[in-house]
């Protein structure tokens, strides 16, 4: 999942850090020192999880929406065949067992006995038209690119479904577990056709829909009869809370139990709560700066290389993000497939910037930063401190303010002035979910080709031979340092807010699930 | 009665005007700010995809002919799907009203009850400490920005104090805080007109008279000097009330107060042309039938008034 701000997620991510800077913050810290000690609170005898979040889900359809304020919500009403649990490995889900069956199939073996929320069984015949429905243009989802390799679905059986893939692909299993992989039901959808689905969803998952009032609450009922057991609470409910400070203040208060999206500035303040704690998981995904590398200079590599060189990844981390981040090593992040441990982490050489920048010819040609407010946290006040290090060294660094919908039309045209935030994130756990989706000839972010890359690129996404691609991401290493057609600045830490008495492990893609292996109230 | 018919129709037709108006000037600006179908899609979507979405949603159209379509449809009652919530837009920003209503009407009662005797006092009483009190709490609450006044009020009230919740909609407690922090404005203003208009007419020699004549200084407020205040008074107390209704955005976005300013907002970031759209005739609609309704009690209080419009 992109953090993109799609939807009302816009909203929120717009005002994530930008608002939390400003005034309310610093109202908040002037009082605090008066607030009066709250009695400590460990336990609950609460039945009812409140999750705050910046901005209300807008569809309940898992198919169509990719904005994270609806995933957050959707991971929970359905299933998918696989799962990716917190420490980023693959699991069963709805799938209990899977295996290549030939360079281009795979079989997978469906759970028995799972039920809809409406009492009908689950069936093969469900999964088959899931998948399908994804990539039917009748069904006008907003995921239909997430199953591109796929030829064709077979159910032979209420519990086996065959996949032919169009080439070798390693990672289906992996592109299962993500969005608009959700399984949903048949029979009911074609009961009740997609507006009535949309507005009152059935799936498999740990919760069920009762009732939903836009932008002030969704209330989602524990399933007893769930398959994975029924989850250590009777009631989840989502609320949407879109300026940060209020968020902050609901958590201190206990009036919600869980708040995401926690500014790294406030960690300090809610783990001197007595009620609340901070916790974080470090991000599956990178903050870069993606260059259009065909514009001039950005087109030459030795210029790129000393943007690279000039920008103190230490600072940024120490200061605009209170430590909650790391400097990250190349391309790939730390926790994905195939991360090169023994890598150093990005270096900061001012002098040798200089030297690299007079070598390359530099005639002092502006060089924009066109950001957003929010886009990605911190992306301005990280702009900013940028632009000041390059000036440092004699680059004339521009930084441009855009809104989201601006920067979305610049990403669909193409057509930054040099350099944007992005925040690739890692759906597959691997380098072709990341960086060879963005950066591949033809995707979103195909500014800069470079024949090696290309063929290794290409080469590992279709090959089952992980040895193979492990030396293919290397070698993309090497060259995409050589290269830079984004400027990798740092891995940072998801944060989120909860009651002392709530235990949840947070899973580092922002794939926001309530279920027995990561959650559970500590209870009296 | 032929006047007054006229005088109506002729507002009527007005108020049409004014409609069609600001639904093409917002058709045109939205359109001009932005393509929503990049934020629906996710971000690595193909061209052929973005197209087809494009098409699905008829935005491939020239916008000559997106424009007769909207129209057409908006003559049938019908304001089109909203992109994001894919409802039609009109029940989208209906179901948004009733909290927006109540907010702000909660606002209105709270700013008017409290101004009002303010303003009547700090005139009866001009100069001394309480007036310059008064006045002095009516410059900060013009001033202060809604959403630090919003935080203040959380922090105070329900972190410090524990007597209200932080945000959402319930019950009455949920209301007060938003209310208060949307009214601080309306309460402001109107409490420093009210005591302007006052003071104005206590200098009329009517007043000067009905004292000569030994009329008892309540009564020459009561009788005399209210009733002649009303209409500058009436005037701020029904724009703010429009102010109150189309606008809460700040407050609504501090106190999670799912009203109809916070959808509008939302909607424009996500470029969600219908629902924009249907808020904005909403809002429009609102203040036109509030300035008619004031035109109308205007009428009433002030017959030269009646006298100069028809």
């Amino acid at each position: 999942m992109k953090r993109g701000g799609r939807g009302s997620q816009a909203l929120s991510r717009r005002d994530f850090l930008g608002r939390a800077a400003g005034l309310g913050i610093a109202a908040t810290g002037l009082l605090e020192a008066t607030r009066p000690e709250a009695a400590v609170a460990q336990t609950t005898q609460k039945r009812e999880l409140i999750v705050a979040q910046g901005g209300d889900v807008s569809k309940f359809d898992p198919h169509l929406s990719t904005s994270s304020n609806d995933i957050r919500v959707s991971f929970n009403i359905f299933d998918n065949l696989t799962s990716r649990h917190p420490d980023g490995k693959l699991y069963p889900g709805l799938a209990t067992e899977w295996a290549s069956t030939g360079p281009t199939t795979w079989r997978f073996k469906l759970r028995q006995g799972v039920k809809w929320h409406n009492g009908d069984p689950l069936t093969s015949a469900d999964a088959k038209f899931s998948i399908e429905r994804t990539y039917d243009p009748a069904a006008k989802t907003l995921v239909a690119t997430v199953f591109t390799t796929i030829d064709r679905i077979d159910a032979p059986d209420p519990f086996t479904l065959i996949f032919t893939t169009k080439k070798p692909d390693p990672l289906l299993p992996a592109r299962l577990a993500f969005y608009g992989g959700q399984i949903v039901p048949k029979k009911y959808l074609g009961e009740v056709g997609p507006d009535a689905f949309n507005a009152k969803p059935v799936g498999t998952g740990p919760v069920r829909f009762v009732s939903w009032t836009k932008d002030d609450r969704l209330v989602l009922g524990a399933n007893p009869d769930y398959w994975g057991g029924k989850i250590d609470t009777d009631r989840v409910v989502f609320r949407p809370i879109p300026e940060t400070a209020s968020r902050v203040i609901a958590i201190l208060k206990g009036e919600v139990d869980v708040i995401t999206q926690l500014p790294p500035d406030q960690v300090a303040r809610v783990d001197r709560s007595p009620k609340a704690r901070a916790a974080s998981t470090l991000y599956a995904g990178l903050y870069v700066l993606a260059v259009n590398s065909k514009v001039k200079p950005l087109d030459n590599p030795r210029i790129k290389q000393a943007l690279s060189l000039a920008i103190d990844r230490q600072a940024i981390v120490k200061d605009l993000w209170r430590g909650q981040g790391l400097v990250p090593n190349g391309p790939i992040a730390k926790g994905d497939n195939h991360y090169d441990a023994s890598l150093p982490p990005l270096p900061y050489d001012p002098a040798k910037a200089k030297a690299n920048l007079r070598e390359a010819g530099y005639k002092n040609e502006p060089i924009y930063i066109e950001t957003t407010v929010g886009y990605v946290a911190n992306d301005k006040p990280m702009s900013e401190a940028i632009a000041a290090m390059w000036k440092d060294v004699g680059v004339n660094a521009v930084v441009e303010v855009i809104e989201y919908s601006v920067r979305a039309e610049k990403n669909r045209d193409r057509s930054f002035k040099g350099m944007f935030w992005s925040d690739p994130t890692s759906t597959l756990g691997d380098p072709d979910g990341m960086m060879w989706r963005l950066l591949g000839p033809g995707g979103p972010q195909d500014y800069w080709r470079h024949p090696e890359f290309d063929e290794l690129g290409n080469a590992a996404r279709f090959s089952l031979d992980e040895k193979f691609r492990d030396q293919a991401y290397k070698k993309m290493t090497r060259i995409f340092l050589e290269h830079n057609p984004w400027i990798v600045v740092l891995q940072p830490y998801e944060l989120y807010g909860f009651e002392r008495y709530v235990e949840f492990i947070p899973n580092p893609n922002q794939q926001f699930e309530v279920r027995r292996f990561n959650f559970r109230m500590r209870r009296a | 009665m032929h006047g007054l018919g006229a005088f109506l129709a002729y507002r009527l037709l007005r108020a049409f005007v004014a409609l069609w108006l600001v639904s093409t000037v917002v058709f045109v600006v939205m359109r001009l700010s932005g393509d929503p179908v990049p934020l629906l899609l996710p971000p690595d979507a193909p061209t052929v995809e973005i197209t087809r979405v494009r098409h699905e949603l008829g935005l491939d159209r020239p916008l000559a002919v997106q424009y007769a379509v909207f129209i057409g449809n908006v003559l049938h009652g019908d304001f089109g799907r909203s992109i994001h919530f894919r409802q039609p837009a009109m029940a989208v920003a209906f179901a948004y009203l009733p909290a927006t209503f109540e907010l702000g009407l909660a606002a209105f009662l709270i700013a008017v009850v409290v101004a009002f005797p303010i303003g009547v006092f700090s005139a009866v009483r001009r100069n001394s400490p309480l007036d310059h009190a008064a006045m002095g709490v009516a410059l900060v609450g013009q001033s202060a920005p809604t959403f630090f006044l919003g935080i203040l009020l959380i922090l105070g009230f329900s972190l410090w104090l524990n007597l209200f919740p932080t945000s959402g909609r319930g019950d009455w407690r949920y209301l007060v805080l938003p209310a208060l922090t949307l009214g601080a404005f309306a309460m402001a203003s109107i409490a420093r007109i009210t005591r302007s208009a006052v003071l104005e007419v206590q200098r009329a020699d009517y007043i000067r008279t009905a004292r000569a004549k030994g009329m008892g200084e309540f009564m020459v407020i009561a009788k005399h000097t209210l009733k002649n205040a009303a209409l500058p008074i009436l005037t701020i107390t029904g724009l703010q009330f429009g102010t109150l209704l189309g606008g809460a955005v700040v407050t609504e976005t501090v106190f999670s107060w799912p009203g109809m300013g916070r959808l509008a907002i939302q909607s424009i970031y996500n470029r969600d042309y219908p629902v924009v759209q249907s808020t904005v005739f909403i809002a429009a609609v609102l203040f036109i039938f509030i300035n008619l309704a004031l035109d109308a009690l205007y009428g009433v209080l002030d017959p030269r008034a009646r006298a100069a419009r028809s």
